[in-house]
């Protein structure tokens, strides 16, 4: 399993690869979306892991969270970036 | 075993994912090579991890977690994608 974990992470930073020299805006924001799936994947494989059911909560609170961030990224930059 | 091999079949399609969102060309391209394979790759991860240990207490948090990842990552897919499409029409539109 910590290899499993390894590989994720492994994954993450080949994404924040993408997230730093992202052409536009939405390649930065896919990036973001994509990385914070792998990391509610990080954490219910370390909840498994470890044997610890804390961790399922916060990847469930986590998930929602960064869906909500994600689309209200989108939105924000759909409208041009400015408040109407 | 079984889950073992869910599980490694889950990380090819992440990383196969990974690889479309750093080669490929335009973002609708990465878009699809994203959403696409991380559905894939989050359920055969997660199915993974709820086979191997039984049935526990905790495989019913495991299954929300599936089932709210299911829903939303199309969402925010479709999203991103909307957003760039009505952007660069707009643009290309000569409208501003």
């Amino acid at each position: 399993m910590p290899v499993v974990e390894g590989l994720l992470c492994g994954s993450i930073l080949l994404l924040l690869l993408r997230l730093w020299r992202g052409p536009t805006a939405w390649d930065r924001l896919l990036a973001y979306n994509s990385a914070s799936n792998r990391a509610v994947l990080v954490l219910a494989v370390a909840s498994i892991a470890l044997d610890e059911p804390v961790f399922l909560d916060v990847a469930i609170t986590y998930a929602a969270l960064s869906f909500l961030g994600v689309v209200v990224l989108s939105r924000f930059l759909e409208r041009e970036g400015g408040f109407r | 075993m079984i889950a073992l091999s869910l599980v490694g079949l889950g990380l090819a399609f992440v990383y196969v994912g990974t690889l479309g969102v750093l080669r490929f060309r335009d973002i609708y391209s990465r878009l699809q090579a994203s959403g696409v394979s991380d559905n894939a790759g989050l359920g055969l991860v997660l199915i993974g991890l709820v086979v191997s240990g039984g049935w526990e207490r905790h495989d019913a948090a495991l299954l929300l977690l599936l089932f709210l990842l299911l829903i939303t990552n199309p969402i925010a897919t479709h999203s991103i994608a909307r957003s760039a499409f009505v952007r660069r029409h707009a643009g290309e539109a000569g409208d501003r």
